[in-house]
């Protein structure tokens, strides 16, 4: 993958359809709330004039004054609700108190006097309100006055009704959008389940399983993606294929000579008699020895790149049986070779192959380790993987000899008989095996190679 | 000792193979390619075949198949450059008795050989293993499973049964490593031994038993956390 973006398919097609509808979902009911709130206004409105207009008529000039006929019945009418109180005031001229239950703010546009009344909102005691304003001519025509009625009614009510309006309209709302996002994370993960299938039949292949990938069922776009996956490892397999067939093909041209070569010089070294003769022969015997080993390693290096098995075998075992099979060669070496470690360890492996790393491991100890030394091999559990750790008590390596030491054809010394390929195939083998391979000084001298497997 | 039929396209080898096999006391013919393995072995007239692969003509799991066709019982040693598990499994799937790779080791060759010839003399009947032990090594001890007896030289020693399959067990892989579970599953139990033996048993019976060596030329070696392994000392 490249890109910094790590989200995966199904986090970024949910994001993208469930944040629009979010912010949609938003939008609507705050629409709503205003709609909502924008009609109980003209409710109140209207009921406002009526009131304002009912109270206007109860005023009636009397001369120079005012008589304002107010029943009792009518004031009780006006403030029998206590949560939705409605307040009024007769005042002349505009702002002079003459009655009333409340001193309620004037309109910011007088009314125009005689005509229709003003509605606005005020503010009384920190409470909103809805006011309407009434403004009348009275007295005689050489002296008019004006007359302003004016009744409120608090607002509370009306956002009371936008809000239970919003929350009727809201709660269908949440849980149709709580449906909806359920229904498309299923949506999408049924729709994006090929590539999971996808994944998980790539994921477990084991490094050598290059057969067609098989998903039939799937939607065109992953269809593509799996033939062209399917092309490819089609190419590997072609490739691994010719490649096996190169390495038999080799091993067989490079061995038979070998072979006939080796048993001519051994039969020479029988027959002859003459001990200068021989010892040629021997240093013959040895180079062949040493081209057969190298040929030997060569291949196995190669097929290891090629090739794994993964079966169920038990490491500590077939550390202690190779151990064994080379214990007649440490023997002749003078060395202690011995085993330590759990009594049984088991892995998924290719027991040829981890054979060929113990064996290269213990080849190498008791080619660089001097007479009297001590060679071990050890395997334990380490976690979820296994370790196989083959160590000496020998001069061991510098440091800058370590960084050398898996380098393929790199030796530490002219010892005869290695080709510097022996570590580079343990790696390659660990590797093949999910693990990796180190080495490390041990004090106070000694060389330590850990291989670390899954 | 037998007559045998190399087949085998490389010259030098070839040759080679028929030096140390007559050497080794063996009368030989040989075959180049495929078709003249199958005149030849199919001639009946042969103890043994040792066979290459990689053959001119008719390959060699070919020659095999068609080979035992006739002759199922015909000793069948392959010697190839095809070193592979599968190649291995295809040959003996196809009728081989052994399989080796080149190159080889002339002994190990002589000796797997020998092997086959003797299996393919004793049909059917293995060679009863009692009798087998009751053989000189080397070192000169003779085993005889009979009373559990055993000898060094002229000398009887006094075993009891348990060290007398120990030391049998050593003798028949003289030079190899022993496991400690080898020798626990040789081991009959004894009445009243509910299986499993206590692990120090077995040092227990290796102490004696080297104690009753002493003064031979056999001596049992400890392989750390391997096993044990008898050594003849003086031999290298």
């Amino acid at each position: 993958m490249s890109g910094p973006s790590r989200l995966s398919l199904r986090r970024q097609l949910l994001l993208w359809l469930l944040l629009p509808q979010l912010v949609l979902w938003a939008g609507g009911g705050l629409l709503t709330y205003r709609i909502a709130l924008s009609y109980a206004e003209k409710g109140i409105d209207q009921s406002l004039t009526q009131s304002v207009r009912a109270l206007a008529r109860q005023v009636k000039p009397v001369g120079s004054g005012l008589l304002i006929d107010f029943p009792k019945a009518a004031q009780d009418v006006l403030e029998q609700d206590p949560t939705d109180r409605v307040g009024y005031m007769v005042s002349s001229p505009p702002g002079q108190f003459l009655l009333g239950n409340q001193r309620l703010p004037a309109p910011e546009q007088p009314p125009l006097v005689g005509g229709d009344p003003v509605l606005y909102r005020g503010e009384l005691e920190g409470r909103p309100l809805r006011i309407a304003a009434l403004d009348l001519r009275y007295g005689e025509a050489t002296a008019p006055q004006i007359l302003r009625v004016q009744v409120g009614k608090s607002l509370s009510v009306q956002q009371r009704i936008a809000r239970e309006l919003v929350a009727d309209l809201l709660a269908p709302l949440l849980a149709l959008g709580v449906l909806l996002s359920l229904l498309f994370y299923g949506g999408i993960r049924r729709g994006l389940a090929p590539l999971t299938r996808l994944t998980a039949q790539l994921e477990n292949r084991s490094i050598d399983a290059l057969s067609p990938i098989g998903i039939t069922q799937a939607p065109s776009e992953v269809h593509a993606l799996v033939q062209a996956i399917n092309g490819l490892l089609g190419e590997v397999a072609r490739n691994v294929n010719q490649e096996k067939r190169f390495i038999n093909d080799a091993a067989h041209q490079l061995r038979t000579p070998l072979a006939g070569l080796i048993s001519q010089v051994e039969l020479a070294q029988r027959e002859t008699t003459d001990p200068a003769l021989g010892a040629r022969l021997a240093k013959v015997l040895s180079g062949a020895d040493r081209s057969a080993h190298l040929v030997h390693q060569l291949l196995t290096l190669a097929r290891t790149e090629t090739t794994a098995q993964r079966d169920t075998l038990d490491l500590a075992e077939l550390a202690r049986e190779v151990a064994r099979e080379w214990t007649p060669r440490a023997i002749a070496a003078g060395v202690d070779l011995g085993y330590e470690g759990a009594a049984h360890q088991p892995i998924q492996g290719d027991a040829m192959q981890l054979r060929e790393a113990m064996a290269n491991l213990i080849d190498n100890a008791l080619r660089y380790t001097p007479r009297g030394s001590a060679v071990t091999l050890r395997v334990e559990a380490a976690g979820q993987h296994s370790r196989l750790m083959v160590e000496d008590n020998g001069p061991g390596l510098s440091e800058e000899e370590l960084g050398h030491v898996f380098q393929r054809f790199w030796r530490a010394s002219e010892q005869p008989g290695g080709c510097g390929l022996g570590l580079a195939i343990v790696r390659e083998i660990a590797r093949r095996h999910g693990g990796d391979a180190t080495v490390k000084r041990l004090q106070p001298h000694g060389l330590q190679v850990v291989l670390t497997l899954a | 000792m037998a007559h045998l039929l190399i087949v085998e396209d490389d010259e030098l080898l070839r040759d080679g193979l028929t030096a140390q096999l007559t050497q080794a006391g063996h009368s030989t013919e040989t075959a180049v390619d495929g078709e003249q393995a199958l005149t030849l072995g199919g001639s009946g007239a042969f103890d043994g075949v040792v066979l290459d692969l990689g053959l001119p003509r008719i390959d060699g799991l070919s020659v095999l198949r068609q080979l035992r066709q006739t002759l199922p019982a015909l000793p069948v040693l392959i010697l190839t450059a095809r070193d592979s598990v599968e190649d291995r499994v295809a040959g003996l799937n196809a009728g081989a008795d052994d399989y080796l790779t080149k190159p080889f080791n002339r002994d190990e060759l002589l000796a797997r050989l020998q092997a086959l010839l003797r299996r393919a003399n004793l049909p059917g009947a293995q060679a009863a293993a009692p009798t087998r032990e009751h053989t000189q090594t080397s070192a000169g001890i003779r085993l005889d499973p009979q009373g559990w007896r055993a000898w060094l030289g002229d000398e009887a020693i006094d075993l009891t049964q348990r060290e007398w399959v120990l030391l049998a067990l050593l003798v028949r892989h003289s030079g190899q490593v022993v496991s400690r579970e080898a020798v626990l599953a040789a081991w009959q139990p004894e009445p009243g031994e509910s299986g499993g033996l206590a692990s120090n048993a077995l040092e227990v019976y290796v102490h004696r038993l080297r104690r009753k060596l002493a003064g031979s030329p056999l001596s049992i070696r400890n392989i750390r956390g391997l096993g044990y392994l008898l050594e003849s000392v003086g031999a290298p």
